[in-house]
């Protein structure tokens, strides 16, 4: 990989009240990598994921984005880190109040500042990529599982980031609807996006990531290349998780 | 965290106490250091402003002339007759009889007059000018009764029915040998009590029970045969204590009313007003009164919907922000406002912020509706933001839009659809409660209803198409905001 570490994690730690959550991790995103985070549940995949954009502010250690400290970022810088690092959720977390078109076009007018007019242009141009743009006028209720959560890489793509972070964007899904969406994750991947996907599809992981970090209780127990980690992983935690989804 | 609690338990607690000191205070300092220059204040301004309650004719009643609603009756030709003598204009402020003292007390009126008797109670916190007018004192008394009760003595042991704070009610309980004593606001209720035999007799003075017999002939009236001291039982006028100038000013010109028999010509003149005016007693004539009543409920409610749902978002954004004091505030200001009644509040705008700053009594009675609102608008809004997922919040931060915004454009209206059935029930309630402004005159649709009431003669009527109009009021309402409620539906 070329340039420097987009996203570095330095001796991550985060507890809730006497829970730890995250003991340790350390980890780097260089930019253009795909980077898939796989783990039993409840192993803090989701937590590491929302401390890497400053949703959980965490315990102990450091989360640098290009090389700065996320945790010293003045409201401003935090604004700037999210635009640049869209998120994608479980649960999708569209905006019920707002068509979809409102839905893409809300962060581009209030924090790009961007005029009603371009921001439509390219809301109706996202959803046209992610095969929606019959949609725009409708108001989430009425959209599928695999609709609304491709509506919502959409309005993360609407503020143009260089990273997105996916958090088991399939795990709410119907199984018929989880391949519409692997799709266009796959698209963005292949675009250059850089992408952190905390998952359960094993398949989409060794097929699309450059790298698979596989966490349990708090830490990250190996790091490897796809096939590596799943034709021979080393740690024998590793070998029993994925052992277990092969065999289910 | 139990720390934490009580330091912001102690916080409202201290900001609770330091309103009710500042309050508390500001009044003593007043009357401390105030000189008698009531005559000279009434004078420079050219008027002089009498409070009354024109529900008692006929000393003061309310009748319609040339379409305009009017305060008439002996007391308002007197005064009539004082300020003409001081040289000034008569000014005239409707209340309920309980507020009247109230209102010399804190200067909202220079004079009370409202067939007062100066008992040596009152004569402690106000000042008193020479008796008026000496009615005497009399009962009412269902027409069926009069072979049973021919006089006072006949009434021991049974239940007699007065004004709350009156001489007539003091007298029944002290005279009258095992009587029950029923205390009421309004004559007007009482009335209707007698009739439908809830009391057997009602002490009211004489002019008053022979108004009540010309235009009800289902009533009668015997005289009291009470022995009395006349400088306690009759009508005197009332002044705010250290008001010599001024009260020495009015007794001159009541002897002068006394000298040429005026009074008699006054009562005369009252009769006439009330014969016109219960010509016709049907509803319908009175649908002005109404009207007007709606009009001023339907204002109130209006502008303290608007004024509370606005307050009441301010304090609920105070709640939610980090900065403890404004957090502190607004639980102080909710827990303080929930924590006392509306009447008191109404009450103490008008009259207690008086003091510094003299409202008129419409304003007043806005400006106490709404802080009461915006109190539970607070709590209802609260609950709404809370009921919005979190994951909402969430995304939206992970859009890098600012804290105002998501609450703008994504909180608050999601947050505005689940809490519409509780917000709707605020305001149907708020068109109800504005009803108790009248007790500081405004002129709403429960004000309106006690002066058809008092003018009638009629009892139950005028609150039955009080209730009506109520109904439809509220009604109207619920059907508007339920149509708002569909079409918020729509948009999920």
């Amino acid at each position: 990989m070329q340039d420097k570490p987009l996203v570095e994690v330095k001796k991550l730690q985060k507890n809730y009240g006497d829970t730890e959550v995250l003991k340790e991790i350390d980890g780097t995103v260089m930019p253009g990598q795909v980077i898939c985070v796989i783990g039993p549940s409840g192993s803090g995949k989701s937590t590491f994921l929302r401390c890497l954009n400053m949703l959980e502010t965490p315990t102990a250690g450091q989360v640098l984005f290009e090389g700065k400290d996320t945790q010293k970022f003045s409201e401003e810088e935090l604004t700037t880190l999210r635009e640049r690092m869209g998120m994608v959720f479980q649960s999708f977390n569209l905006f019920p109040n707002l068509t979809v078109l409102d839905n893409l076009k809300l962060a581009p007018i209030r924090v790009k500042k961007m005029s009603d007019k371009d921001a439509e242009e390219k809301a109706m141009g996202l959803l046209k990529r992610v095969g929606l743009e019959e949609k725009a006028n409708v108001y989430p209720n009425s959209l599928s599982g695999g609709q609304a959560q491709r509506v919502a890489i959409a309005r993360a793509l609407a503020m143009d980031p260089e990273m997105l972070l996916f958090d088991e964007p399939t795990s709410a899904l119907d199984p018929e609807m989880v391949g519409e969406v692997l799709a266009v994750m796959k698209e963005l991947a292949e675009d250059g996006m850089t992408m952190v996907v905390v998952t359960h599809e094993m398949g989409f992981a060794r097929e699309v990531a450059n790298e698979v970090w596989f966490m349990a209780d708090g830490y990250i127990l190996e790091k490897n290349k796809p096939n590596e980690m799943f034709e021979h992983p080393q740690n024998p935690r590793t070998k029993d998780f994925i052992s277990k989804i092969i065999n289910s | 965290m139990k720390v934490k609690g009580r330091n912001v338990l102690l916080t409202i607690m201290t900001l609770c106490l330091s309103l009710l000191f500042l309050f508390t205070v500001q009044p003593a300092h007043h009357t401390a250091y105030a000189a008698d220059d009531s005559l000279q204040k009434i004078k420079d301004r050219g008027s002089i402003i009498m409070a009354t309650s024109p529900d008692y004719p006929p000393y003061e009643f309310q009748v319609s002339k040339n379409g305009k609603s009017q305060v008439v009756g002996m007391d308002v030709d007197i005064m009539r007759q004082v300020a003409k003598d001081l040289g000034v204009k008569l000014v005239i402020k409707s209340m309920s009889y309980d507020s009247v003292l109230v209102a010399v007390e804190t200067g909202k009126a220079d004079v009370a007059m409202s067939g007062i008797n100066p008992t040596a109670k009152r004569r402690q916190s106000v000042d008193f000018s020479k008796i008026y007018y000496n009615g005497g004192q009399s009962f009412l008394i269902n027409k069926t009764d009069v072979g049973k009760y021919k006089d006072k003595a006949a009434l021991a042991h049974k239940k007699i029915g007065a004004q709350t704070g009156t001489l007539q009610y003091n007298l029944a309980k002290t005279k009258i040998p095992g009587a029950t004593v029923k205390g009421m606001d309004k004559n007007t209720d009482l009335v209707l009590a007698l009739k439908t035999h809830k009391i057997d007799a009602l002490g009211i003075e004489t002019p008053s029970a022979e108004a009540y017999v010309k235009n009800d002939h289902d009533l009668a009236m015997i005289k009291s045969g009470y022995k009395l001291n006349k400088n306690e039982t009759g009508s005197a006028m009332a002044f705010k204590k250290g008001s010599g100038t001024l009260a020495a000013a009015v007794n001159k010109s009541i002897d002068k009313i006394k000298a040429k028999h005026l009074t008699t010509q006054y009562l005369a003149s009252a009769g006439k007003y009330m014969k016109v005016n219960t010509n016709n007693t049907s509803m319908v004539h009175y649908w002005t009164y109404f009207a007007k009543g709606i009009e001023y409920t339907l204002l109130i409610s209006a502008i303290s919907v608007i004024f509370g749902v606005l307050l009441g978002t301010i304090l609920a954004l105070m709640r939610f922000s980090k900065s403890k004091v404004l957090k502190a505030i607004s639980v102080a200001y909710v827990e303080f406002v929930r924590g006392t009644p509306l009447m008191v509040q109404v009450m103490f705008v008008y009259f207690g912020v008086g003091i510094i700053v003299n409202l008129p009594a419409l304003l007043s009675g806005i400006i106490a509706v709404s802080l009461n609102s915006g109190a539970y608008v607070e709590e209802i809004i609260r609950g709404g933001i809370n009921s919005v997922d979190k994951g909402q919040t969430e995304a939206s931060a992970s859009l890098g839009l600012a804290k105002g915004d998501t609450m703008r454009f994504i909180i608050l209206p999601q947050a505005l659809k689940n809490i519409w059935p509780a917000l709707g029930n605020e305001f149907v309630s708020l068109v109800k409660e504005s009803s108790i402004v009248s007790i500081i005159g405004v002129t709403d649709l429960i004000y309106q209803l006690n002066i058809v009431r008092a003018d009638t003669y009629r009892g139950v009527m005028p609150v039955f198409v009080a209730m009506c109009i109520y109904f439809v009021m509220t009604f109207i309402l619920t059907r508007i905001l339920n149509y708002f409620e569909g079409r918020m539906k729509h948009a999920r």
